[in-house]
Order: structure tokens, then C-alpha cells, then sequence
């Protein structure tokens, strides 16, 4: 589902020249993976995402996605593999004020080729459990209710890779459980999903953990055992 | 990006910042609306002072003889001879002449001049001139001479009744007259008698004139008659009855009259260019004036321009992130681009409607105004302001230039966004 060959970002950081946040990252995720990516604050677990979602085309390297090669696409191409075949989470939900939650899962909408409509977006509501509260703003959710919206955009296109950074980081523990939850749901259906995550419940529900360290993405030295939630 | 997302996404973006698109959408009316009244007012005036004040016919050139004798042909003298040659300057299409009654003539009136008691004796000028010049106008008989003895057919120029109706009435307290009232009045007129010149010894001629209708064409301070009147008693009084006083050529279009004046030159004739000139000089005028108008209300949409250049730029700032994310979802920079833009465009549609909408009552409002509280005038216009159905689509159109102009920058910078930048992290 997704591979890359020695993928490399760097940034020019001033004094210190250009500065490798990715260097030469080889990844193989198989279709239906649910990965966890961990590592300290400023090892580029961000900036892998931002990659791997053709959100930024600024590495070298080979990338794969979805059955597309990022390497050397276009904005609009890149744009077109957002809307198809990927789906972003973000740590801070990212909702449009002044949109209704349904306008919010539907916004893919706006940017599609094909005419997706508001019935798929009611679909995806109803997949993450919001199917009565499609007429509230952002404003009128909580914020768990937000993330699941947010998760819902994500969805709505019906994307192939879920990406995720920090998606339980703004919430509490209960309502992180339950994103968790219908994390897990989504990859028992099939959606290969990679997490950027500090939070070892996320982690333990993941059935593979990677860590960034150096630029490189290595095995998780101490792997949770999985679905270990309940376990500390 | 689909339309009607465009749409809903530019509807939410106004609905949200209503105070921005208010004093934006006003920056633009403002310029627009200076633009198309200035226009408008330019383009009137122009238009009364083409029409009204001096209506030249681009295909007239009036030929008078040259003062000074020195012409290859009659001495620069309007022979018959010379007509025919003038008729024959290729792009002349008819050659019209012209012949002053070269007699002294008074009108003395006594009696009821439209409901009102007048005496009164006026020296008259009458010129003859080819029928077919005035014939369109003609509203009375067929404009030939009678004969001696009989009522003589006269047009009367129409900027005369204008000048007579506007400002000779009203201070002499004589009732204002229409043409239609004018057709068929007759009065008094004995030739070859003034109140002022030496007279040749010679019969005193009584007859009248008779008013056969209203011209543009006709001479402004004096009776024209048919050429053959003219003829005739010139001929009686024993005076030059062989040459003209001018001739009016017609071209074939305006555009050969150039040629024409120079060909009328080179035959040792003169050119009579002055209302010609006068109408140039008045419309250049007038567009100068316009002109700077305009330039002025150009300037005001530059500056709404960049009001909205600044607008649109704190805005896109305060939105990278939701820009970020429409780009997470599937936004291309081009969409990005066009969605700020066609913001604009909608601010730019709303300030030039609005902006031509003001201009036209302000135009309505000020005609209604000279209507009741400007006096009276020769050549007062019901309507100062001409406004030609692309002036409404040029005002409109200016206004989304200027709001499209002002919103490219802040609109490249938000299709410049980084998404990766705006989206990680918490806030
Ligand atoms: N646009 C940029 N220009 C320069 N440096 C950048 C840019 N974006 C990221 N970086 C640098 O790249 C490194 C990795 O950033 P990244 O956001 O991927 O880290 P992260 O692992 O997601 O951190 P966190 O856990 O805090 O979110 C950081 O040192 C950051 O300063
Ligand atoms: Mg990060």
C-alpha cells in the first residue's frame, strides 16, 4: 500500500546549513496495516506524514502511495491524490467555523471530479457515530464529536490510507478511547491507517510501531503488547 | 473546484467578514460611481454642444469666395462655373448654393403676433439658397419662388427660435413659439429699404414671407428663401445676380471631407470652418474636462483597489489554516487562487452595480434639479448626462477589474500557503 526508498527531506536551517529531517527513510506498509509511528518532539514524524499525503513535494526519494508515485507529481496531480486516496487527521481537528458539520465532511466535495454528494456525507457521519448531529456548527460540538467530524471528512472520499498526526492529542482520556475505538473499527474494515502518536493507548492499538530517530525509522524497541490498553 | 461549492464557500467567506466586504464592496462604488457620472455628464454635454449648441454636419463643407482675388479660375469668385467645378471634386455628392439678397431689407410689424400686440421694424437679412438644401424641412408648399408678388417661402433656423424662445421672449415678455405654431406665419418685408444703410436709388419691393418651416440648415440671422427669389431680386435691384455667396458641398461621408476642403483650397476658394472649428474647440474642451474627471474616478478605484489588496491580505493571513485544509482535502493552488479571486469578483460586481446605480439617480437627480431651479438658457438640454448601454457594463467591469486587481497578490499569496506549515501541531 504504501513504500518508500530512501526518502530524504531536509530544511535550510540557517547556521547550521541544510538540515536532514528525513534521511533515507525506507518504509513498506502492507494494505490494511495499522502502524504507529513514534518518536521525540522535531524527529519529522509530521513531515513523513505531510509526504506520504502529498502535502509536501519537497523530498527525494521514491515514494508510493496508493498505487501512485508521489516523486515528481504536480500540484494539480498531487492535489487530485489528496482528494482520492488519501485522508488526513490532524492533532487540532481543523473544522471550517461557519460550515455545518455536514458541509465540513463534504468539503472534499468541492475540490472532486466525480459529484459526491451530501447522502455520502451523511454515510460517513453515521460511520463515526454523528448521524444526528449533522446541522451543528463546529462551535456546537464537543471536542470529541469535533475529531469525529474531522474523521469523517476524511473519510468521505473514501480513501485507501488514513493519515494521522497526534489525532487523540487534544482530547481526554475517555473521548480518546473512543477515537481509538473507531480507529480500530475503520482498520478492521480494511483502511490502512498510520499514526503519529506520543499516546500509548494509540500505540498498543496499533499493529506495528516504527520510531523516528535521526532521520530513520526504525523498530519499536519496546513494543506494547497489542491491544493493551487495559494493561497499565 | 465545482460551482456551486465555489459558491457556498465565497457566500461563507462575505457572510463572515460582512464589515471587510461592506467597506470594500463601498471603496469600489465609490470610484465607479464618480467613473460613470463624470462619463455620463462628459458625454451629455458633448453630445448638446454637437447637437444643439453647434450642429455641424461632418459632411458639410460651407466654400466661400476668397477675399483676395488670385485664383487661377474667376478669381477666387463663386461663378456658376465655378459651382459646377466644385460639384465635380471627387466625393462631393451634391454641391448646394447659396445667394444673399444683396438689397437692404426691414420688416416692419404691426399687429397680433400670437395672442400679443407687437410693432416693431427689424432689419432682415435674406439669403437664397439651392431648395433641395432645406426641401427635408420643408413643411409648407414646395419651397420654389412664387413669383413676384406672392408670400415668399422661408425657412427659419431652428437655433434662432431656440435663442429667440430662451432669451428674446422672456425679456421682452413675447410669447414663447413652437415650430409648429411658426408654420405658415407670415410677415411684412420690403426690400431694397433699411433703417440703417445707404439704399441704391432704385423701387422699394413690398411683399411678405411666408414661414415654410424649421432647419438646422437654415442661415441663423436670416430668412433663407429659394435660391431663384434670391436671384430675381437681385436681378430687380440691379445688383451681382451671377455669383454665389457660398456653397455648401456634401460628401459622399465624412471621411472624404479632408480631401475636399483641400482640393476647395487649391481652386483659390476659402473654407468657412468656424463652427466647425467652434464645435471642435467646445467637444475638446469638454473632453479634457472628462478626461481629467474620469482619471480623477480612476484614481479612486485604484485606491479601492488596494483597500482591498490590504483587506484580502489580513484576511487570507487570518485563514491560512483553513486554506491549509481545503489543500489537505483535495485544493489545488489554482483553486486556492480562484476562490480568493472570485471573492473579489463578487465585491467587484457589488461595488460596480451599486457604484453605476448611484451614478444614474445622482445623473436623474441633478437633471431634475436643473429642471426646476436653473433658469432658463438658449440651448438648455432637458438632460445634461448621456448614458450609452456599454457605460453601465464599463462601470461594472471596471469595478471587478479593480477588485480583481487589488485581490491578485493577496491571492497568489494564499494559493503560496504552505499546508504543511499551517496544519501540524495544536491551536
Ligand atoms: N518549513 C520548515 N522549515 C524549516 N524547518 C522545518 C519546517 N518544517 C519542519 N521543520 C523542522 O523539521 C523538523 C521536524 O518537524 P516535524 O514537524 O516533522 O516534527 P514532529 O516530529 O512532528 O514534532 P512534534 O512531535 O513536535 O509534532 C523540526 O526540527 C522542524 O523545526
Ligand atoms: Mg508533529
Amino acid at each position: 500500500m504504501i513504500t518508500t526508498e530512501a526518502l530524504t527531506r531536509g530544511y535550510d536551517d540557517g547556521a547550521r546549513g541544510r538540515v536532514r529531517v528525513l534521511d533515507g527513510v525506507s518504509l513498506q506498509v502492507a494494505a490494511g496495516e495499522f502502524l504507529a509511528v513514534v518518536g521525540r518532539s522535531g524527529s519529522g514524524k509530521s513531515t513523513l506524514l505531510h509526504v506520504l499525503g502529498g502535502l509536501d513535494s519537497g523530498f527525494t526519494g521514491e515514494v508510493t502511495v496508493a498505487g501512485t508515485r508521489l516523486s515528481g507529481l504536480g500540484d494539480r496531480a498531487l492535489a487530485k491524490f489528496r482528494n482520492e486516496s488519501v485522508g488526513f487527521v490532524f492533532q487540532s481537528f481543523h473544522l471550517i467555523q461557519g460550515l455545518s458539520a455536514l458541509e465540513n465532511v463534504a468539503l472534499p466535495a468541492a475540490f472532486a471530479a466525480n459529484d459526491a454528494d451530501e447522502a455520502r456525507a451523511k454515510e460517513a457521519l453515521a460511520r463515526v457515530g454523528l448521524g444526528e448531529k449533522t446541522e451543528r456548527l463546529p462551535s456546537q460540538l464537543s471536542g470529541g464529536e469535533r475529531q469525529r467530524v474531522a474523521i469523517a471528512r476524511s473519510l468521505f472520499n473514501k480513501p485507501r490510507v488514513l493519515l494521522c498526526d497526534e489525532p487523540t492529542g487534544n482530547l481526554d482520556l475517555q473521548t480518546a478511547d473512543e477515537v481509538i475505538g473507531l480507529f480500530k473499527s475503520l482498520n478492521q474494515d480494511g483502511l490502512t491507517i498510520i499514526a503519529v502518536t506520543h499516546e500509548d493507548r494509540l500505540r498498543a492499538a496499533a499493529s506495528r510501531v516504527l520510531m523516528l530517530n535521526d532521520g530513520r525509522l526504525a523498530p519499536h524497541p519496546d513494543p506494547l503488547p497489542r491491544g493493551g490498553e487495559g494493561d497499565r | 473546484m465545482r460551482p456551486n461549492s465555489l459558491i457556498k464557500l465565497v457566500r461563507l467567506q462575505l457572510r463572515r467578514d460582512r464589515r471587510g466586504a461592506f467597506s470594500s464592496t463601498f471603496g469600489i462604488a465609490m470610484g465607479i460611481a464618480s467613473l460613470v457620472f463624470f462619463v455620463a455628464l462628459g458625454l451629455g454635454v458633448g453630445r448638446v454642444v454637437r447637437e444643439k449648441i453647434f450642429p455641424v454636419d461632418s459632411r458639410l463643407v460651407d466654400v466661400v469666395p476668397s477675399q483676395l482675388a488670385i485664383g487661377l479660375f474667376g478669381g477666387g469668385k463663386l461663378t456658376q462655373d465655378a459651382v459646377d467645378r466644385l460639384a465635380a471634386i471627387p466625393g462631393v455628392e451634391r454641391a448646394y448654393r447659396k445667394m444673399s439678397v444683396r438689397v437692404p431689407a426691414v420688416s416692419l410689424y404691426d399687429g397680433d403676433f400670437f395672442g400679443r400686440r407687437l410693432r416693431m421694424g427689424i432689419e432682415v437679412i435674406a439669403v437664397g439658397v439651392d431648395p433641395d438644401f432645406v426641401r427635408a424641412d420643408v413643411k409648407l408648399g414646395d419651397f420654389s419662388d412664387p413669383g413676384p408678388g406672392k408670400p415668399i417661402p422661408t425657412i427659419v433656423s431652428s437655433r434662432l427660435l431656440e435663442i429667440y424662445n430662451k432669451t428674446f421672449a422672456p425679456a421682452r415678455g413675447l410669447p414663447q413659439l413652437s415650430a409648429q405654431m411658426l408654420v405658415g406665419f407670415s410677415f411684412p418685408v420690403d426690400f431694397n429699404r433699411s433703417y440703417v444703410a445707404v439704399v441704391a436709388p432704385g423701387p422699394v419691393t413690398s411683399t411678405q414671407l411666408q414661414v415654410a418651416g424649421l432647419s438646422e440648415r437654415g442661415v441663423l440671422a436670416a430668412a433663407t428663401v429659394p435660391l431663384d427669389v434670391a436671384i430675381r431680386m437681385n436681378q430687380a435691384a440691379n445688383v451681382d445676380a451671377e455669383t454665389f455667396t457660398g456653397v455648401s458641398l456634401q460628401a459622399a461621408s465624412p471621411s472624404e471631407v479632408p480631401t475636399i476642403v483641400a482640393a476647395v483650397k487649391e481652386m483659390g476658394l476659402r473654407v468657412d470652418d468656424q463652427d466647425r472649428r467652434m464645435s471642435e474647440n467646445a467637444g475638446a474642451a469638454v473632453a479634457i474636462t472628462t478626461s481629467a474627471m474620469a482619471l480623477l474616478s480612476a484614481l479612486i478605484c485604484l485606491l479601492a483597489a488596494f483597500n482591498i489588496a490590504h483587506a484580502l491580505s489580513a484576511a487570507v493571513r487570518a485563514r491560512e489554516r483553513e486554506l491549509g485544509v481545503m489543500r489537505a482535502v483535495g485544493a489545488s493552488q489554482r483553486d486556492i487562487f480562484g476562490l480568493v479571486l472570485a471573492e473579489a469578483v463578487v465585491l467587484g460586481v457589488g461595488g460596480g452595480v451599486a457604484g453605476t446605480l448611484t451614478a444614474l439617480l445622482a445623473a436623474l437627480g441633478v437633471d431634475m434639479l436643473s429642471a426646476r431651479v436653473l433658469p432658463q438658457f438658449p440651448f438648455k438640454p432637458d438632460t445634461f448626462f448621456l448614458v450609452p448601454p456599454w457605460l453601465p457594463l464599463l462601470g461594472v467591469g471596471l469595478g471587478v477589474l479593480a477588485a480583481v486587481g487589488g485581490a491578485w497578490l493577496p491571492a497568489r499569496r494564499a494559493a503560496q500557503v504552505d499546508p504543511a506549515r499551517v496544519l501540524a501541531g495544536q491551536g
